[in-house]
């Protein structure tokens, strides 16, 4: 904004703030019902969800699944899309984050266009709109993203209640193996460096998927030792494998 | 050497001239009416103080036509800070900073045992996510209203250090149940600043206070998070207000003042 | 200029601005440093660590793990509950697996249980004979080699020892390593030690020194 502009702008703006009228009470009204509906909000949610409080903080645990509260949800999804360039994860964790912000702090000294209304700011309206858009939908999948450890899929609706448990069962296994380290199962796991198990008894017989299992291509792990120990989860884990088709 | 005159008196200190009738102003306190004895106590601070124009310079400003429920959303941003310092205040009359089982114990004690604990604690809880879901609002609202352009850069810029300041009050205040939870979201978080390249781990050292997850840690972050962000906060919302009352509220952007139409009707298409 | 001696240069009135600003700027100078010097004090003083019993070497099989919780803190104010406490994966050394150079430090394989990408809690699964991280899915073998997934490193280690008196495997501070197993000063997760990466993100002033006699580089 040049001189003339900014003068401008104040001889415009002093005229529509005497047309205007008093902050208290005509403003005051406004922000004291927003309050209202603020504290109620809050009330509600305190009176619907409580303050849960989980076990004790234990840093020997073997079992627990950290997660982010939900305003983390993105940068949680960012560190899972980030996972296949480990070496990059801190330009997405720290430098975007910092990127934005300072982008954030000096907005005002690199748009110094006078336009305000936004319909005619086109790359502003964008950036806006991409900006909402990727946070919505990071926090979105941050927030549907199940753990790595374990497999969440619905069995089959013809499936016998036989099948079905242990399909179920097959599920807990795998989980316990950690095939998902390396597999991917409907939209649990990682893609890689494992192929993609979600229709994998279509493309290999169940003789074949026991094979490969005790005698596995490195780098996968043979898993004779689990049909020594248990040799039912062995068998378990073959079946499951074979239902998904 | 010419000197300087005296410098005037201040019209407090003028010897006043005397008033008519001879009573010297004695017995003003005799004639004093009872019931006006409230007005008369606010008119001795407002006299001392002079805060009868500040708040006239403050509540009886006028606001730009077109002002709309857009424009409610810092004040309800502000409101949800009130609820933040009020309940905050009062869980700590509860809470233990001790990271050897006191915190959790506290935290144990204020959810289950303490009467109203689990609400106070849950208003606290989501006063959270609601004050950072309407910061964010607000932020929107003065972006596509183009209100940080001038002159109201600064309030803009006081506004993003607020916003930073309050998810650090996220960050902070997230570890001090110290469940798993917590204990593991601030591990991973410290993890991810000291990615930060050359500085970064020395900045989480100075989290952690140490190496790693400690004694300190916890009354570290509970400083952090009950005096000395809050502290900051108060004051940048200060100067935020001062500048937002001084500068003006912006009126909506489509608007246009009707006498320029009245003065150039040919150029206003 | 009027009431100056000859040769004089400041002014009264520079004098007291002077006096002013550098009075105050000590006086305040005064509590802020010192309080700001205590607080990031911890920043560069060396974390304490003593030799910690774990047990009869005969508790380690050398192709599977055994946990251990090891107090990782061990400074002035002492320890803070189980805070303070982390993981172990410990087995006996394999010469067969174990290909990095031996010495008096390493004949029992101590791995740390936070994953090298985020610092989550790794879990052994002796099924796959690999650990797996529950945040990210990182994955590593037997060594603590990073076999998939995120993590930037193998996992950290701790050194141990036999106390001849005692008859028990002790276990010292931690330290990491780069894919080599090359032994370097603690880093945090997410910091990768080949190449760059060790200069990108250098020694803590924080962190533990490693026992005598070991080449660890910083």
């Amino acid at each position: 904004m040049n001189q003339a502009e900014k003068e401008a702008y104040l001889r415009e703006y002093s005229i529509l703030k005497n047309e205007g009228k008093p902050f208290f009470p005509y403003a005051v009204a406004k922000d004291a019902v927003m309050a209202l509906i603020v504290m109620l909000v809050i009330i509600f949610l305190a009176l619907l969800f409580g303050a849960e409080l989980g076990p004790k903080a234990n840093p020997t645990t073997t079992t627990y699944v950290p997660r982010p509260d939900w305003y983390f949800f993105f940068l949680f999804e960012v560190l899972r899309v980030m996972r296949k360039v480990p070496d990059f994860t801190p330009m997405a964790t720290i430098g975007v984050p910092t990127i934005c912000m300072i982008l954030l702090f000096l907005l005002p000294f690199y748009d110094r266009s006078p336009e305000r209304r936004i319909e005619r700011r086109p790359i502003a309206l964008a950036t806006a709109l991409f900006a909402i858009g990727a946070m919505a939908y990071l926090t979105f999948s941050g927030a549907n993203t199940g753990s790595p450890n374990t497999v969440d899929l619905k069995p089959p609706s013809n499936f016998t209640a036989q099948q079905k448990a242990t399909f179920t069962k097959g599920e807990l296994v795998v989980g316990q193996s950690g095939c998902l380290a390396c597999h991917q199962i409907g939209d649990n796991g990682n893609n890689g460096p494992g192929p993609v198990l979600t229709t994998i008894a279509s493309k290999v017989p169940p003789q074949q998927i026991a094979s490969t299992l005790l005698n596995p291509t490195p780098p996968m792990p043979s898993f004779k030792g689990l049909r020594q120990q248990y040799p039912q989860k062995f068998q378990t884990l073959v079946a499951f494998l074979s239902m998904l088709h | 050497m010419p000197r300087l005159p005296a410098p005037p008196l201040p019209k407090g200190l003028r010897p006043r001239p005397k008033p008519p009738g001879d009573d010297n102003g004695a017995g003003v306190a005799d004639t004093l009416d009872p019931l006006e004895a409230g007005v008369t106590a606010v008119d001795w601070i407002d006299e001392r103080t002079s805060l009868t124009p500040v708040g006239r310079w403050l509540l009886f400003r006028k606001v730009p036509r077109g002002v709309n429920w857009y424009y409610t959303l810092g004040s309800a941003t502000l409101f949800a800070f009130l609820n933040q310092a009020v309940t905050g205040v009062f869980l700590a009359m509860y809470y233990r900073p001790d990271a050897s089982g006191g915190a959790y114990e506290s935290v144990r004690y204020i959810t289950t045992d303490a009467f109203l604990g689990q609400f106070v604690r849950g208003m606290h809880k989501w006063g959270a996510s609601v004050m950072i879901i309407l910061i964010f609002l607000h932020m929107g609202r003065v972006f596509f209203f183009g209100a940080y352009k001038y002159p109201r850069e600064l309030t803009w810029i006081i506004g993003v250090v607020l916003l930073i300041l309050t998810l650090a009050m996220g960050f902070t205040g997230y570890l001090l149940p110290l469940d798993q939870r917590a204990y593991w979201a601030t591990v991973v978080g410290v993890n991810i600043n000291a990615g930060g390249p050359f500085i970064g781990p020395y900045l989480s050292n100075f989290l952690f206070g140490g190496a790693d997850f400690g004694a300190t840690t916890l009354s570290r972050f509970y400083a952090i998070h009950m005096l000395i962000i809050p502290g900051a906060i108060v004051a940048l919302i200060g100067a935020h207000l001062y500048l937002v009352t001084k500068l003006g509220i912006t009126a909506p952007p489509w608007l246009k003042a009707e006498p320029e139409k009245q003065f150039q009707p040919e150029t206003d298409v | 200029m009027p009431g100056a001696f000859e040769g004089e240069t400041v002014t009264r009135r520079r004098f007291m601005v002077g006096v002013a600003n550098g009075a105050g700027a000590l006086a305040a100078a005064a509590f802020t440093l010192p309080a700001l010097a205590f607080a990031v004090g911890p920043v560069f003083s060396h974390e304490q660590w003593t030799w910690q019993p774990i047990g009869p070497s005969s508790d380690f099989p050398n192709d599977n793990f055994v946990t251990r919780v090891i107090q990782i803190q061990q400074g002035p104010l002492g320890a803070a509950g189980n805070v303070n406490n982390t993981l172990a994966y410990v087995r006996t050394r394999n010469p067969a697996i174990d290909t990095e150079p031996e010495d008096q430090y390493n004949h029992w394989i101590a791995l740390s249980s936070r994953c090298m990408h985020l610092g989550c809690p790794v879990r052994w699964t002796p099924a796959a004979a690999r650990f797996i991280c529950p945040c990210h899915g990182g994955v590593y073998d037997i060594r603590g080699m990073v076999a998939g997934g995120p993590p930037v490193r193998p996992l950290d280690r701790f050194y141990t020892r036999f106390n001849h008196a005692t008859g028990l495997v002790e276990v010292g501070p931690r330290y990491s390593v780069n894919s080599e197993l090359r032994r370097f000063s603690p880093r945090y997760p997410g910091e990768p030690l080949d190449g760059i990466g060790q200069y990108l993100y250098p020694r803590q002033f924080a962190q533990p020194k490693p026992p005598p006699g070991v080449s660890q580089k910083k």
